[in-house]
């Protein structure tokens, strides 16, 4: 798969993942590359990049060993952003889903 | 690569981003490398499904400046340059300015020298050209007229050479000067650029 557009994809996966619950930097990564084949160090950027305009939150909280884990917490401005990807990527899927039916039938 | 390879590399690749910011990416991995490792993963697999280092480095500074200039001038940022202008301000009171005058009198009293010098040389050639016509008022002091058609030519070049000297020496003097302004200025507009 392309690259940037994978990179655009990524972006509604971590949004998706941190809906359910928090998630720490480790856990979060590896829920989403059991899933989708990518450089794992390029969610961190990701991460921050949108917990700085506002749809996260992070905490610290203490682990059994090691340094403390950062936790990243969905913010209500994020939940919108989320819903507002999903229904631009449902869109986006139906199309090319009626664009290769028309294909298969012409 | 190890641990300790990626983190520097990755280090090395967030140049340019303050120090501050710099220090939070790379706890994001090194989190990562101890959660990895605590479950049981090998530094150099964890390494690699990392992906390269210089690559992430790269898109934390594409980010880093696509927010300076989205943010612009943030206030802490234009307090910090305030804070940069005044501290420069401060060494530049107490240090420079002293420095600058002490050298611009020097400068000021060796082209007084300079000058005279090439005044006084004429004014012997002169005054030996002038002698026969008011011979009550330009005494030679005893000396010989060719002696003191050398010595008048002699000094006049001294002076001459002093002058052109002292030429060259204020141009370097201005051109460090204006050197010195221009580092502050770059001081104070580096910081103002900082995100």
């Amino acid at each position: 798969m392309n690259v940037q557009f994978k990179k655009g994809v990524l972006e509604l996966c971590v949004l998706v993942v941190l809906c359910r619950r928090d998630y720490y930097g480790y856990e979060l990564v590896h829920t989403i590359s059991e899933n989708i084949d990518i450089a794992e160090g390029t969610i961190y950027p990701l991460l921050r990049r949108l917990t700085k305009e506002g749809y996260f939150t992070t905490y610290l909280r203490e682990s059994g060993e090691g340094p403390s884990r950062k936790y990243y917490q969905i913010t209500d401005k994020g939940q919108t952003y989320k819903e507002q990807l999903l229904t631009e990527w449902n869109h986006f899927v139906s199309s090319v889903g009626n664009l290769i039916r028309e294909e298969a039938t012409a | 690569m190890n641990k300790e390879q990626f983190l520097s590399q990755l280090r090395r690749s967030l140049s340019g981003i303050p120090e501050e910011e710099k220090k939070e990416i790379l706890y994001d991995y090194e989190e990562h490398f101890s959660s990895g490792l605590e479950n049981g993963q090998e530094e150099e697999e964890i390494a690699r499904s990392l992906g390269n280092p210089r690559v992430l480095g790269k898109s934390y500074r594409i980010e880093s400046l696509l927010d300076e200039q989205r943010g612009g001038h943030r206030a802490s940022n234009i307090l910090r340059a305030v804070f940069a202008s005044l501290s420069l301000g401060f060494f530049n009171v107490i240090i420079t300015i002293p420095l600058f005058a002490g050298l611009f009198g020097v400068l000021a009293g060796l082209w007084a020298g300079a000058v005279s010098l090439a005044v006084s040389g004429v004014a012997v050639l002169v005054g030996l050209m002038l002698q026969p016509l008011f011979p009550a008022f330009i005494g030679l002091g005893g000396l010989s007229i060719p002696f003191l058609i050398f010595a008048g030519i002699g000094i006049s070049a001294l002076g001459l050479l002093s002058v052109i000297g002292m030429w060259k020496l204020s141009q370097l003097f201005f051109r460090m000067t204006a050197r010195y302004v221009q580092f502050n200025l770059r001081i104070i507009k580096k910081q103002e650029v900082r995100a």
